[in-house]
């Protein structure tokens, strides 16, 4: 008896969450279906979910224009982001490695220093970085994207969080069997931390995915343009043309979507764990 | 000798994050303050620095318009996206802790929209936002309003904050919920059941369990979402780009604007600076809070 009424209850509030996570996708249904549409079609007037056809035309425009491929966007983003995320992890575990394992001078002095300027906003950085790309050459590179994420205080606190837990024992007993620090941290740590790793991957990847203000300043080139800016451009420059804008929103949304899908639990493990990103 | 070789070491691991760390980030920070004491049009060269002390600061204050627009719009959004962002989220953690099926599939829904990309949501809200877009044509349907009634959300001056509410309220929620569904997990189980026994109904057991209970991560994120708030820019860059009010601006798009399309480097500085003393205020805000407020 009382199971039939928690399970009815479970099923109430099963409905109720249903209802309420189609009108959260509303805004996102509607970029898709529109996305599909003609232009007129787009602000016709009782709105349709589906209209005559599924125009994927509209796609195929935006994949392969002349102006603005996706294609060619595509490319960048990913090339920032494979790099990005690799430098990350490694220099970041590097960091982490020493802050947690090695007993060196000022260890404890350089890691507060570290921690305060996670306070500092990175828009406070942007003009002094615009200035020194530009002296050293790096300004209107894909560089000058990559470059910062290989220092995240974020990355090097957590791994230093897993590296403080691996018991001192072991790693006297590596030590004594002749192992260095290289050796320790390589072939025992870095494995051992293999989740928090594609944790952390998965975030950074998002996260530079989806950067905008950086690219914004410091790539000047339209060939080198990533996605969001692709966006933008959509968005200012073919006024009238929104089923073309919300296609390429789409291009942008949807493989994030999928990814988040398939990598679900490295993602929630990685942002319960550290809150990365504000 | 050994701690030679151990500091040798130490710094070796050290390298490429610390060469990265004062390049990047502590030559920026020392060039920004003085940058900020400075007048300089980056387009007039190095030659073209002057210091003039704390003139930047007082042309903020005393005459800048557009510069307290943005400052009151910083805590004007701070007020209206972050409070009903964590209370919400609350709310459905709550509910969503009183079990339900397909919970995997619900954590997913609601985080979609905070992994999208902001400048692909600004369009979408700034579409959705028009004279004649989506929004409004639900207000005519609901409220029979005439064609003169209707709110021109992107061209107001005071309106056209609220697609930017919309959409980081929107994009929010999701965070908020995954951490508060990782922190009621902890919540002792047992509590609830004896609670449930002695006939508590659920909203008794929100107000008497899950929110005193919960209040340090109510309290972590109310103060993260409000950083992230203060550093607004896609979503005001986006849904500015068409309209043509200024109302909406944030501090952050104030930077943007007068470095890179005005070139006045030493005044961006300054207005930056104004966002750093923000952002510090608040940090430590939580830092006193933490150990004031919050129930443990």
């Amino acid at each position: 008896m009382k199971n039939k009424k928690t399970t009815a209850f479970k099923i109430i509030w099963t409905v109720f969450f249903l209802l309420l996570s189609v009108i959260f996708f509303m805004p996102l249904l509607w970029m898709l279906s529109s996305s599909l549409k003609t232009s007129p079609q787009v602000f016709e007037i009782p709105f349709r979910w589906f209209t005559d056809r599924l125009h994927w035309e509209n796609y195929k425009e935006i994949w392969t224009s002349v102006e603005f491929p996706f294609l060619r966007l595509y490319k960048n983003s990913i090339f920032i982001s494979v790099i990005s995320v690799a430098g990350q992890i490694i220099i970041s575990s590097m960091a982490a490695y020493a802050f947690a394992i090695v007993d060196f001078k000022g260890r404890n002095v350089l890691f507060i220093l570290f921690l305060i300027t996670m306070m500092i906003p990175a828009q406070v950085l942007l003009i002094p970085r615009y200035v020194l790309f530009r002296s050293i050459g790096i300004y209107n590179t894909l560089w000058s994207i990559i470059l910062p994420h290989f220092f995240n205080i974020s990355s090097i606190f957590l791994f230093r969080q897993f590296y403080l837990t691996f018991p001192k024992e072991l790693l006297e007993a590596a030590k004594i069997d002749g192992a260095g620090h290289f050796l320790i941290w390589s072939r025992v740590l870095l494995p051992l931390t293999r989740n928090v790793m594609i944790s952390l991957a998965v975030l950074c990847f998002i996260n530079t995915w989806n950067e905008y203000l950086n690219p914004l300043v410091f790539l000047a080139n339209q060939k080198l343009f990533t996605v969001p800016l692709g966006i933008r451009w959509y968005t200012t420059n073919t006024a009238r043309d929104y089923n073309l804008m919300l296609a390429a929103a789409s291009s942008a949304i949807i493989p994030v979507v999928i990814f988040y899908a398939v990598a679900q639990d490295y993602f929630e493990e990685g942002i319960t764990k550290s809150g990365i990103k504000g | 000798m050994k701690q030679k070789k151990e500091t040798l070491v130490g710094y070796a691991f050290l390298a490429p994050a610390l060469i990265i760390f004062l390049a990047l980030v502590v030559f920026p920070i020392c060039m920004s303050i003085y940058l900020s004491f400075t007048k300089w049009n980056f387009l007039s060269g190095w030659s073209g620095i002057s210091w003039i002390g704390f003139d930047n600061f007082k042309r903020l204050f005393t005459r800048d318009r557009s510069f307290k627009v943005a400052l009151i719009n910083t805590f004007v959004y701070a007020v209206t996206i972050v409070p009903p962002t964590v209370f919400l989220a609350l709310l459905l953690a709550h509910a969503f802790n009183g079990n339900i099926f397909c919970k995997r599939y619900f954590r997913f829904a609601f985080f979609v929209p905070y992994i999208s990309n902001m400048v692909a949501l600004g369009s979408i809200f700034q579409f959705l936002f028009r004279m004649d877009g989506p929004i409004n044509g639900l207000l005519k349907a609901v409220f029979h309003l005439a064609d003169s009634e209707i709110p021109n959300w992107l061209a107001d001056n005071s309106l056209c904050r609220v697609p930017v509410i919309c959409v980081m309220i929107y994009s929010g929620l999701g965070y908020c919920l995954l951490i508060y569904i990782a922190a009621i997990k902890d919540i002792s189980k047992d509590l609830y059941e004896a609670a449930a026994i002695d006939g508590a109904t659920s909203a008794r057991q929100f107000f008497s369990i899950t929110v005193p209970l919960i209040s340090p991560t109510t309290f972590y994120l109310l103060i993260v979402r409000m950083i992230s708030v203060f550093q607004i820019f896609a979503a005001v860059n986006i849904i500015n780009s068409t309209g043509k009010a200024g109302g909406n601006v944030s501090l952050v798009l104030l930077v943007y604007n007068e470095a890179f399309l005005n070139y006045n480097f030493g005044y961006a500085s300054a207005e930056a600076w104004v966002l750093v003393a923000i952002i510090l205020v608040v940090t430590a805000i939580q830092m006193w809070g933490q150990k004031k407020w919050v129930n443990y």
